[in-house]
């Protein structure tokens, strides 16, 4: 099936459950019910940030939806690929808010879900001076939970944040790779809507530090695409709502680096295939335009600024 | 940076009527004028249904005579026409690359003309049998160009660069009997099928003008684009201006028009010349400043960033700034009108080759083995002419744009290698670009070129197809006077992106190309042949399932038919702007617009409605998409 559309097809998938999720939500909770992610000062962050509009409400989650039908265009172009990635940000974004209707912690240790805005404040400037050289997202389930884990602390040692999504959490878990904010490595969550929070990230960092005008969205993705080194490692099998998530990375300027081969188009520079894992890290930061600052020390651990928040235990 | 904007048809309109005012105020003669003067054509010359291929006639075909004198009628009568059109542009363009071929045959180290791509030469070699292992490089340009004159009259077998084409075109072309033999064979052949009491059967007519098509495509204009390259250098991405603001007040400006570089690689060298620069100081003049307009400008724009100072249309314009000191030609496409026009002016009208001799010229014959004090005593000429300039008369119009030329197939695969990732791809290879069109982030190419035809407005069908397709994610390939209406309008400026649909300019900003690729003068078109075939057997397909049309959408001249033809023949379906003298013949027509496809995979697409002939392609490129399920 042609590339275009298949993310359509995963932009339909997530368009209908959001509408779905929140046709339930109202069900149960009503129109007034007030929602919010906590420690925000950005209400939804990647709606708010691509069209200026604070949601509250379930209602105006329910009318925010036309946005995403909007955003839904079919003409065969990559334009409209892309919008239909950010409609599926969108539309995570929905489906993650309905998660903290009435339960602050809906997730737990160790996935974060949504990240504060002081973390994105603190992240701030060691991503302009380039001491957080690049964000990684990584999203699915390695082939082995030993590749996974290679692929993680790879990134660790070169002082990337690393964010997790979906089946890695638990393998970095099962080979003992330590995670946590403070690490730099942060699992979100194991639905692939978990992704939303790290493009909130994204959105954030322009809003706060790029000084884009809420409701921007071309100076928006400007803003990530030249200022927020980030990019996605998928693992396959990649399904259309993967891909139409990846899509919404594109459209933020992120590529994307899969090792499924099976029915997914490269594009250069952008969409990669690499069926080795473990040169993730090398096509990653190339395509990225990723340049390592750090001098490699020979040293038997680990040697990173990813490590300078580690708290030691007696044994 | 100063805001990006096209220059507009207004714009270039404003400034001919002021040129044309200098016609008017200098009694000179102008096509504007002529072409009144010829208004209305003749119907019967416009249907094709007039013959005069004997003396019997001239015979022309009416409900009422529906026959000729010999019997032929109107499906034979214009059958001919059309091959007989084709034969001229064919034989055009493979006389065009014989003269390259003598080129070679002289180049020596201390001589004029010097190998300058050997490693082209070396890998053009075994298409001609020739193994260039141990070979010192002009033994070896020599054997080379031996053999490719060989091409031009040899006995038996088939012309050799088609063995570069793919697999299933070379089986197709020797399956309808349309695979070229000698060169000059396949015209003879043609004036022969045409002679009165030959061919009459539209089908035998049509397949030789396929046949003749690809002698000049796959013959003779490709081995004019690949040993120019040998001898000059293969085009590598350049940056340049176009239109007619390039033309400068303070400087001996030099135009060079027509086709064959040759010549005007070597004025291009001697404007450089340390003792000539000299002399045009102590003339008054600050500097030399060649120009170009046609192909010639197009290969020395290719090479060397040669400003282009406009296409067909506008080489009175050129005369008419009255800052020309001289316009050197050579051949093809060069208004005889020149002759006196120039008389209005100071400016020498030069010509140079036997084949083109008009009134009112200096002729100064180019003979190769002294190409350099050829070159020489011309530009010598002109700058002593920078005296004469009437400056009363001098008006040149302001308007240019910046251009990036210089998209031979060699620096498109070398700016692809720009987007690869180290870890996963090969480098020297099309299939950045197989990627892009496979997951539809371009929805395939257009290979826009041909002439400008008064019968639309100068420039505009191209201008507004590019616009349109590139908006549509359409990349576009360009020659010929098409590729001068781009760059004259700005869409070779890297800048022009901004018109693009995200795909294309994601494209754009990734390779670092403007949205429409300058791949040369018309032989050139040879590069978007080989282009196109190499990018089939990247995908692993043949050539007509590529998402990829051809578009004429000013054609004017036997060239251009020429070209569509093989091009046609190549698997690409072409799209003509300007009618064909077939409509007199339902079966011509059905056999072009249909016939053939059964033949080749590709057909003719004849849409004067500019906007409905863009959308016509845009269509079919979609179907192919389909089709292939990209």
């Amino acid at each position: 099936m042609a590339l275009l559309d298949r993310i359509f097809a995963g932009a339909d998938a997530v368009y209908g459950l959001t509408v779905g999720a929140i046709d339930d939500a109202i069900a149960k909770y009503g129109e007034e019910k007030a929602i919010a992610f906590p420690d925000t000062a950005y209400s939804l962050p990647i709606y708010y940030g691509v069209t200026g509009t604070k949601v509250k409400t379930l209602g105006e989650l329910k009318k925010a939806t036309e946005t995403l039908k909007a955003l839904n265009t079919r003409e065969p172009q990559l334009h409209d690929g892309l919008m239909s990635g950010v409609a599926t940000a969108l539309g995570a974004e929905f489906l993650e808010v309905l998660k903290y209707i009435d339960n602050p912690t809906p997730y737990e240790e160790p996935c974060s879900g949504h990240l504060p805005d002081a973390i994105i404040r603190d992240m701030g400037v060691p991503l302009v001076t380039g001491d957080i050289p690049g964000v990684a997202v990584v999203v699915g389930t390695a082939p082995t939970a030993d590749e996974a884990a290679a692929l993680i602390k790879s990134y660790q040692e070169q002082g990337l944040l690393v964010t997790l999504v979906g089946g890695c959490i638990d393998q970095a878990i099962e080979k003992g790779v330590k995670l946590g904010y403070g690490l730099k490595v942060v699992p979100l969550g194991k639905d692939i809507t978990a992704v939303a929070h790290v493009v909130s990230v994204a959105v954030r960092a322009a809003l706060i530090f790029g000084n884009i005008e809420p409701g921007n969205a071309n100076g928006l993705m400007e803003y990530t695409k030249e200022r927020v080194p980030a990019f996605v490692n998928a693992f396959g099998p990649v399904d259309d709502v993967t891909l139409t998530a990846g899509a919404g990375a594109i459209a933020l300027g992120f590529p994307v680096i899969t090792n499924d081969s099976n029915n997914i188009d490269a594009i250069p520079q952008t969409l990669i295939v690499q069926p080795e894992v473990d040169k993730f890290n090398a096509t990653s930061l190339e395509a990225r335009d990723i340049k390592i600052k750090i001098t490699k020390i020979d040293i038997p651990v680990s040697y990173a600024s990813a490590f300078e928040g580690e708290i030691i235990r007696k044994a | 940076m100063e805001e990006f904007k096209l220059t507009t048809y207004e714009q270039l309109q404003e400034d001919t009527d002021r040129l044309l005012e200098t016609a008017e105020k200098v009694g000179a003669n102008t096509w504007q004028e002529r072409v009144k003067n010829q208004t209305p054509h003749c119907k019967f010359g416009e249907n094709g249904v007039c013959c005069r291929i004997c003396t019997m006639g001239p015979c022309r075909i009416t409900p009422k005579a529906p026959r000729g004198i010999c019997g032929c009628d109107a499906h034979g009568i214009v059958g001919r026409n059309f091959l007989r059109f084709t034969a001229g542009g064919s034989a055009t363009h493979s006389d065009h690359g014989r003269e390259i071929c003598h080129t070679l045959h002289i180049a020596s180290p201390d001589g004029d003309y010097k190998v300058k791509d050997e490693a082209k030469l070396r890998r053009l070699a075994p298409v001609f049998d020739i193994d260039p292992e141990g070979k010192e490089t002009y033994e070896l340009a020599h054997e080379v160009a031996l053999a490719a004159l060989e091409e031009y009259g040899k006995p038996f077998g088939y012309q050799k660069m088609t063995k570069r084409a793919t697999k299933e075109r070379q089986e197709t072309w020797l399956r309808e009997g349309i695979l070229p033999r000698a060169i000059d064979r396949e015209v003879s052949t043609a004036m022969h099928m045409t002679h009165m009491g030959n061919s009459s059967l539209p089908e035998a007519l049509i397949r030789q003008a396929l046949r003749n098509g690809l002698s000049d495509g796959w013959g003779g204009s490709m081995m004019g684009t690949e040993l120019s390259d040998v001898l000059f250098g293969t085009p590598k991405e350049i940056e340049t201006e176009a239109d007619l603001g390039v033309i400068k007040e303070d400087e001996v400006n030099i135009c060079v028009h027509g086709h064959d570089p040759s010549l005007s690689e070597m004025i291009v060298e001697y404007a450089e010349n340390p003792e000539l620069l000299a002399l045009a100081k102590e003339k008054g003049a600050n500097g030399i400043n060649i120009v170009g307009v046609c192909c010639t400008s197009n290969e020395v724009t290719m090479r060397h960033g040669i400003p282009m100072a406009g296409n067909f249309l506008s080489q009175e314009n050129v005369v008419l700034t009255g800052a020309m000191e001289a316009i050197v030609v050579d051949v093809q496409c060069i208004f005889p009108a020149l002759g006196p026009l120039s008389k209005c002016f100071h400016t020498k009208f030069i010509t140079t080759s036997d084949i083109c001799r008009m009134p009112d010229s200096e002729f100064i014959h180019m003979d190769p083995t002294k190409a350099g004090q050829i070159a020489y005593d011309i530009v010598k000429m002109a700058v002593e002419n920078f005296a004469n300039r009437n400056k009363d008369l001098v008006y040149i119009p302001q308007h240019k744009q910046k251009a990036y030329v210089g998209y031979s197939c060699e620096e498109i695969i070398h700016k692809l290698d720009g987007v690869t990732n180290s870890q996963v791809d090969p480098t020297g290879t099309y299939r950045p670009l197989a990627q892009v069109v496979t997951s539809g982030v371009i929805r395939g190419a257009v290979a826009l070129v041909g002439c400008n035809n008064p019968k639309v407005r100068h420039d505009y069908a191209h201008v507004e197809l590019m616009k349109k397709l590139i908006a549509n994610d359409i990349i576009l390939v360009l020659s010929g006077c098409s590729a001068q209406a781009a760059a004259k309008a700005g869409l070779l400026d890297k800048r022009a992106k901004e018109l693009c649909g995200d795909g294309l300019k994601r494209v754009c900003e990734l390779v670092d190309i403007p949205p429409a690729l300058h791949m040369g003068s018309c032989v050139d078109i040879s590069r978007m042949m080989l282009l196109v075939c190499d990018l089939a057997n990247e995908l692993g397909i043949d050539t007509p399932q590529l998402p990829v049309v051809g578009c004429a959408p000013e054609y004017m001249s036997e060239k251009a038919v020429s070209i569509g033809n093989y091009v046609v023949s190549t698997g690409i379906d072409t799209f003509l702007g300007v009618q064909p003298y077939v409509a007199g013949s339902s079966e011509c027509t059905e056999l072009l617009t249909n016939g053939i496809g059964d033949w080749v995979g590709a057909t003719y697409y004849v849409e004067s409605d500019i906007e409905k002939l863009g959308d016509m392609m845009i269509e079919r490129i979609e179907e192919k998409r389909k089709a292939l399920g990209i």
